[in-house]
This record gives C-alpha cells, structure tokens and sequence, in this order.
C-alpha cells in the first residue's frame, strides 16, 4: 500500500460521506421537488452532536480550552444515533416555511437564510459550539482500543462509512419506488393537482425533511468522527449549493446519479485542487474551485438539465420491450383519431369502486353565500347553488364571471372569503382540499395539470385512493407489504386506459402527449380517484369535437351510474347535449339555472351570454 | 443617535439596491440572486477608475454602467432563455445561485483577496440633529434620496413607468394592450441594473475598504427588504429598506454588532412564514 494507504483511506470516507448526504438531498430535491437551500446545516447539527455526545465535559477537560454544551462523552454508536436524530428533528421547525403553500423559490430562499443565521449565530456566540474556533479534538470511536492514525483503522473507518451509505441508499430507494415515492414525485411534479387528488402535502413534506435531515446529521456524525473538528468556516451557505451542483451533474432524482455527482465534484474538486501547484495570489485556487462550480450549474442545467443519469422512467405496464411510441405533439389532427375503444365495456362500478347507483337527486353539494375576493376585487359574490345527486350540472357564463373561481372554493384550491359550503350536509368550508379529495370531492383543472415526469400509468394509479404503500411507513415495509395492492392498482389503472383507447401511451411520460391525450388522461386520473363528485373545469377545451362527444357520453354514464358532475364548459354545444341542470354565471353572480331550452328563454341570459 | 445616522445611510443604500432588486422580480419573477456579485464588480470596476486618477464621483459612472451592462446582458443570455424553456421558477433562481459564484469568486480571482478603499477624502464632520455625519456620508444619502425621487417620477408620470408597471401587473395583458414588453423588460433590466451598480459604488464607500466577497451577504438585507415591502413592489421595497437599514444599525448599538443582520434575518423569516405578499399586500389573484 506504501504511502497511498492513508489517503485511499481517506478518498472512502470523503465519498461515503458525500454520497451519504447527496442521497439524502437527492430525496428531497431530486424526488420531492423540495428545494433546501439550508441542507448543509442539517449536516452540521449532526456533526456538532456527534462531537458533543462524544466529547468529555468541557470545563474539566484539557483546561478548558474550548467551550461547549453536553461534553456528554458517550460511546459509539450513541452520538451518532443522536446526530441523525438531531437532523431530523431540525427538520421541524422548517416544516413552517416548506410545508405551507408558498412559491418554492420562496421557501428555498428561506431555507438559505436560515442556513446562513444559524452560522452567524454559532459563529459569534462561542459559549455554545466553541464559535468561530470551532470544536477540535473530537474522539474517533473506540479511539482506546484501536489508534485512529493506523491505517487499519482508517480502513475500517471508511469500510463501516461505506456499509452505512449503502443502507441509506437502499432506505431511499425503497421510499423512492414505493408508491408513496410516486406521490412524492407527482407533488414535485405539481404541487396544487397532487393536493387536489388528496395527497397531504405538508405531511409528505415533512416525512421527506425529517428523514433526509438524519441522513444529513448521520453524514455529518462521520465526517467528524473522522477529521475530529467541526467549525463554521466547514458549513457555509455555498457549501450546500457544492451538494447541488453534484445532483444537478449526476442526474436530480436517480440516486446512482446522486452518488456519482457526490464523486465527481465535492469528492473530485478537493482531489484535483490539492495538486494544483501554487498560482496567483492565495485565493485563486479556492476561488476558482468555486467559479467551476458556479459554471457546471449553469452549464449543465442548460445543456443536459436531467445530469448525467437520469431519473429512470418506470415501466409499470410489465410491456419492458415495447417500444413507445413517438410522442405527438399537441394538434387537434391527432386528437381526432383517438379512438375511445371499448369504454362502453368498461365496468366502472367495479373499477373505480362506486357504490350501488343511487340515483335519489338529492342535493349532495351546496353554497350559502359563497363569496371570494382578491385585492379588495369581488370575483365571486353570494353564490347559492345546490348540485343533485346524479345529475351532470353544467357551469356556464362570460369570461371573468367567476366559474373557475367557484369550482376551486368547492374543490379546496382556493379558500372562500365569505359564505359555506355543504357536502351530504357538514359544512366543509375549512375543510383543505386534501381532505375534500379522501372524502369525494375531486377536480381536474384548466390548464394542463399531468404529472409530466411521471408515465401515463403512473399518473392513474397515483390518483388512486387508500393505497397500502401510500404512507411513508408504509413505503418503509417495502415491496412485501404493498406489492400485491399495487400489481391490482396497476392493472386496474391499465384496464382504464385501454377502454379510454390510451393503452399503447402507458409508459410515456405524461408531459410528452397531445392536448386531447393529456385532457384523458386527467378525466381518467380524476376517476381513478373515486370520486363522489367530479368537478370538471373545461374538460373539453382544446380537444376535437368528436372526442368531446365522445367524453360527455362517458360523463353521461357515470351520472347514470351514481356519479354526482359539474362541469365548467364554454361549448354550447357541449351543456345543450349533455348537462341539466345549466347554472348560468355573470359577473360573479347566479344569473339563472335551468334547463338550457328553459335558459334559451331568459331574456337576461341571453343578453348576458349567449348572444354575445 | 449616531447609530440612527448609519443606520439612515445603510437605510439610503439599500433603498437603491432594494429597488433595482424588486423591479427585476416584478417584470421578469426572478429572484436574482447574483445581484450581490453584480454589486461588487461594480464596486471594483468604479475603483480601479478611481485608481487610474478619476475622481471617485466620476468614477461612480463607471460603476453605474457595469451595473447596467452586466444586469442586462444577464437577463438577455442567461435568464430569458432559461425562462423560455419554461422550467420550475427554481430552476433559475439555482442559475442565479450558480452566476453569483462565477461573479463573486470570479472577482476573487482576477483582485485576490486584499481589502482595497477608494482614493476619496472623508469630507468635514457635520453635525446634524445630534447625529455625527461625513461629508462623504451626507453625499451618498443625497444621491440616494435624488436616485429614489427619479425612481418615484419615473413610475408615476411617465410612459416609461406606467408600462413597466403594467408589465409587472400582467405581462400577456400588457402586451395584448400594445405595450413592447420585450423592450420594457430590457429597459427594467438597464435601469435596475444602473440601481444595482449605484448601490454596489456607494455601499462599497460606505464601507471604507471592501473586497471581493464583501456584498456576498447583502443579499439577505435585499430579500428582507423585499419581503418586508411585498415582492415586485417598488414603493414597498423603500419602506422595507427604510425599516430593515434602521433596525439593523440601531440594534448595533444596544446588541453585540455582529448580531446586528440578526434582525434583518428574523424579519425575513417572519415574513415568509407568515405574509410571503408582504406587509401591506394581500395574495395575487394568480
């Protein structure tokens, strides 16, 4: 081994210890779409934990020297079970900036700050962490028995650090392509939709920070047990944007990738920088370490955004050796030969769990002065509707007059200012729309709303309600627990697609579809989530005639079997085929309802709409 | 009352930045968070004009111009088409993250690491209300307060500011009303550059002596600022500036001064927790 002993040694740790913590980011970056800009202290509180578990009491130790709290001087692996517990539990307090419903560039620029207070802080007031000096003399584990500078030590050390960061690969990849990893990537996806289709935004969230915050404090345990100091100068803010830049070059969502980019740049930079002859003044190398980095960022986001390996697609359909097919692009030509297959077959009773058909009209959904204003602007003022059971409602008016805006205070996207809503007879006005999904209340929405990045069939059994694997102990009992609900859901959502005639679609990426193909897909991803109601917001905008008349004889069916449909719609055509009642709004207001033949007859109507 | 002298300076020079910052949101909904880095090479570049015999207020031209240039060219080669692509909004505030440390670091670079100080005399000490100010102090506070009084013209009674503003509001409706919003897109990114490196000039006189990394954490007092007034609100972006310069200068003095960013810090969390839209704003409707 000679004299490279010592330093292989030492490259194993660093890149277990980078791996380690690009895996936990990876989770929530890559997979959840949570951008923590502060994950460097999360490493940190695990790496000060570990040293003051570990260390001895400060004031009787080596005089003094340096000050800190606990000094608890426990033995491994104790301090670094208390550094993954302390990251985690870092993560809660953060879950008031994450968790809410705030941009997520916001939330990350808070994430940054407070990475960058925290440092201040630990910086300035020494009593604490010993300041800016930092800690020094931390004991390696079973420093006693076995001397930390032998090179069989080092060996072990990187072996143990190693065998540690395979578990957490594997612990991450198990929540990964669990189906509790799917609603993690929907939500990274799009947030409002995942919400909408009943998944706890705040609770994935937090599970997603609280666990890639102990795999960052467990990361941080090691890296100090082996350099025996920590300070604030190791955990600069910039230090987490290295951590990006490595998943952004892996490959943002596939943890190999994540591992790789751990390898090639904080592991790589620090090689290639230590052998770097002396240049310029002192701070050219570091600094231009850091433009490098600054210029990989840029540069691969533009060039190859997906990094070197990317997310894997998922092939959920079994169908491994089809090719798929070419992805179309959104023109109406396209959407016209969509053939709604045997739909008419399909057994929608069985496949999207409806109860017995009850068809007793009676009101299922209701406002009472269901009021919403923005900046002091009316949008929609003292609405009293009342949906019937079975029926397929439709929801018509000008532009501006407040449809969309209903159908989200019915839904739970956009709270209410004024008024209640009643569903089977509870106010539900508080009531978020997470919540409202699991109860049966389900829309689509206007614009297009796909989980791009998932397959068509991920989007459809994504929606699927009361999943085994949907929770996030429940991702961690592994395929053994959920596999078997899952291959049911699977085929399920698969016998959907093929009676919407989509089946040969099932594995390509939603994004990549036509504008009619994506509409289906949302119409059949609102079904597979079982919904009680369905509240359509333009479901036939964009698409070929044809195929709207073909998608409103299948609403018409589903009324007929029990389902309770509004739907928002400009065509004309479209409410005088398939809706009654017509709920006619202008300018926020209930203007009329009835049947259109009866609407046709109203003079305010008429003038108000459908001439104009 | 010394300290609320400073603290009226910093308040002035983060007013300007505050501005430039928040109109580069408002028209394009970026957080440019490279702006820190534009700041100081601005700083530098006004210095080395200073160097070469330039008196310092001239100088400050220079400094204004860089700020221009590259603020435009950013928005022009970087963001825009990043935007065009139509990524997650994160996507380029990470661009921004990643030009701040080719800007900053870059600097490093090519300056080393030494503090420099402009070639510029201090000015008499003027006592004013109690309060211990330079010449050079009072200079920098009336240049602020002209820049911030333009800033107020521009956006009220000119063509130029009301289509900035409606740029900002609605930028397909702007343009579907006949505004050239490509063109006041770009002029927003000139002007608010010329902020940008105005602040950076006068911040880094301010300062005394600076270096390459000194702006580095100027942007947590910007996007304190910022939120405090409500993101992409010019007038809210003086207040917040006024509220944030203040509180962290006069906290200097009753609490150890390396704490003194702590406000700004706690101010910025708060608001993002509890009113992201600002103090006086309420929610978009989009």
């Amino acid at each position: 081994m000679g004299p490279y002993g010592f330093y292989i040694a030492i490259i194993l740790v660093y890149a277990a210890v980078d791996s380690m913590a690009c895996l936990g980011l990876n989770l929530q970056f890559g997979v959840a779409g949570i951008s923590n800009f502060g994950y460097i202290i999360f490493q940190s509180v695990g790496a000060y934990t570990a040293a003051v578990l570990s260390m001895p009491n400060a004031k009787t130790t080596n005089g003094g020297f340096q000050q800190y709290v606990l000094g608890w001087h426990l033995p491994w692996p104790f301090p670094w079970i208390g550094a993954a517990i302390a990251g985690g539990l870092l993560a809660i307090p953060f879950v008031f900036i994450v968790g809410k419903r705030l941009r997520g560039d916001f939330a990350a620029v808070g994430l940054l700050v407070s990475a960058v207070l925290l440092n201040l802080l630990v910086k300035n007031y020494v009593p604490f962490l010993n300041g800016d000096a930092g800690i020094s003399l931390v004991p390696s584990p079973f420093q006693h028995y076995w001397n930390p500078q032998s090179l069989g030590y080092q060996f072990a050390y990187g072996g143990v650090a190693i065998v540690l960061t395979i578990g957490v690969y594997f612990l991450v990849k198990r929540v990964t392509e669990s189906p509790y990893g799917r609603s993690l990537r929907a939500m990274r996806d799009n947030d409002i939709v995942a919400d909408s289709l009943g998944k706890d935004l705040r609770m994935q969230r937090t599970s997603v920070l609280i666990l890639g915050g102990a795999i960052a404090g467990l990361s941080g345990a090691i890296l100090v047990g082996f350099i025996t100091l920590w300070a604030p100068g190791a955990w600069g803010y910039a230090e987490t944007i290295v951590l990006f830049a490595a998943i952004i070059i892996g490959g943002a969502g596939n943890h190999k990738g994540a591992i790789l980019g751990a390898v090639l740049v904080p592991v790589g930079f620090e090689e290639i920088t230590r052998y770097l002859p002396p240049l310029g003044n002192p701070e050219l190398v570091p600094a231009l370490e850091w433009v490098s980095i600054g210029l990989l960022i840029v540069l691969f986001l533009w060039f190859r955004p997906n990094g070197i390996l990317p997310e894997k697609r998922r092939i959920l359909s079994g169908n491994k050796n089809a090719a798929p097919p070419e992805p179309t692009k959104g023109d109406a030509e396209s959407d016209a030969l969509i053939k709604i297959g045997n739909v008419q077959e399909l057994n929608f009773h069985e496949l999207l769990h409806l109860s017995e058909p009850v068809n007793d009209n009676r009101v299922i959904l209701s406002t009472n002065g269901l009021t919403k204003s923005f900046n002091g602007v009316t949008v929609v003022s003292d609405v009293s509707i009342a949906i019937h059971q079975g029926r397929l409602t439709g929801m018509i008016g000008p532009n501006g007059a407040g449809k969309s805006t209903t159908l989200a205070m019915l839904a739970g996207t956009l709270p209410s200012s004024g008024g209640q809503i009643f569903y089977e007879g509870t106010d539900i006005t508080s009531m978020p729309s997470h919540k409202r999904a699991q109860a049966g209340i389900v829309r689509t929405f206007q614009l297009a709303s796909e989980f791009k990045k998932l397959t068509v069939l991920e989007n459809l059994v994504s929606a699927i309600p009361h999943q085994s694997g949907d929770t996030f102990l429940g991702s961690l009992r592994g395929k053994r627990y959920w596999g078997r609900q899952d291959h049911d859901h699977i085929e399920r959502a698969k016998e959907v697609l093929e009676g919407f005639g989509l089946s040969q679609y099932a594995d390509v990426y939603a994004g990549g579809l036509s504008g009619g193909q994506r509409r289906l897909v949302e119409i059949m991803r609102a079904l597979l989530a079982e919904p009680k109601i369905l509240l359509l917001d333009e479901p036939m905008a964009g698409v070929h005639p044809n195929l709207a008349h073909k998608i409103g004889d299948q609403l018409t069916n589903l009324c007929e079997g029990g389902m309770t449909i509004v739907m928002v719609e400009h065509e004309l055509a479209i409410m005088d085929a398939f809706c009654d009642p017509v709920i006619v709004l202008a300018e926020g207001q209930v203007l009329a309802q009835g049947t259109m033949a009866e609407l046709r007859q109203k003079e305010e109507v008429v003038e108000a709409y459908l001439v104009g | 009352m010394s300290s609320f002298g400073f603290g009226l300076i910093t308040a002035a020079v983060l007013a300007i930045a505050t501005v430039g910052f928040t109109m580069q949101f408002a028209v394009t909904n970026v957080l440019n968070l490279a702006y820190g880095s534009i700041m100081i090479n601005s700083a530098f570049v006004a210095y080395y004009v200073n160097q070469h015999g330039v008196t310092a207020w001239v100088a400050l031209l220079g400094g204004v111009a860089t700020g221009a240039i590259a603020s435009w060219l950013l928005n022009r080669f970087i963001y825009t088409p990043f935007q065009r692509r139509n990524l997650a909004p994160i996507t380029v505030v990470i661009v921004s993250l990643g030009v701040d440390l080719v800007g900053t670091f870059g600097l490093q670079a090519i300056v080393g690491g030494g503090y420099v100080s402009f070639n510029q005399s201090q000015g008499h000490e003027y006592h004013i209300l109690g309060m211990l100010l330079s010449g050079l102090q009072l200079v920098i506070f009336g240049i602020c307060a002209v820049v911030l009084v333009g800033i107020h013209w521009l956006l009220k009674y000119t063509r130029l500011g009301k289509a900035m503003r409606a740029t900002s509001a609605n930028r397909n409706l702007a343009r579907n009303s006949g505004v050239k919003t490509q063109f006041i897109i770009s002029t927003t990114w000139i002007i608010s550059g010329a902020l940008c490196g105005l602040a950076g000039t006068v911040f880094a006189m301010n300062a005394g002596v600076f270096e390459a990394t000194s702006a580095q954490l100027y942007i947590v007092l910007l996007l304190a600022a910022m939120f405090l007034g409500g993101p992409g609100e010019p007038y809210g972006a003086m207040f917040g500036a006024v509220t944030i310069g203040l509180a962290t200068e006069v906290s200097a003095a009753y609490i150890n001064p390396e704490y003194k960013d702590v406000v700004a810090f706690l101010v910025l969390i708060a608001m993002l927790t509890f009113r992201p839209f600002g103090i006086f704003g309420s929610e978009k409707t989009n």
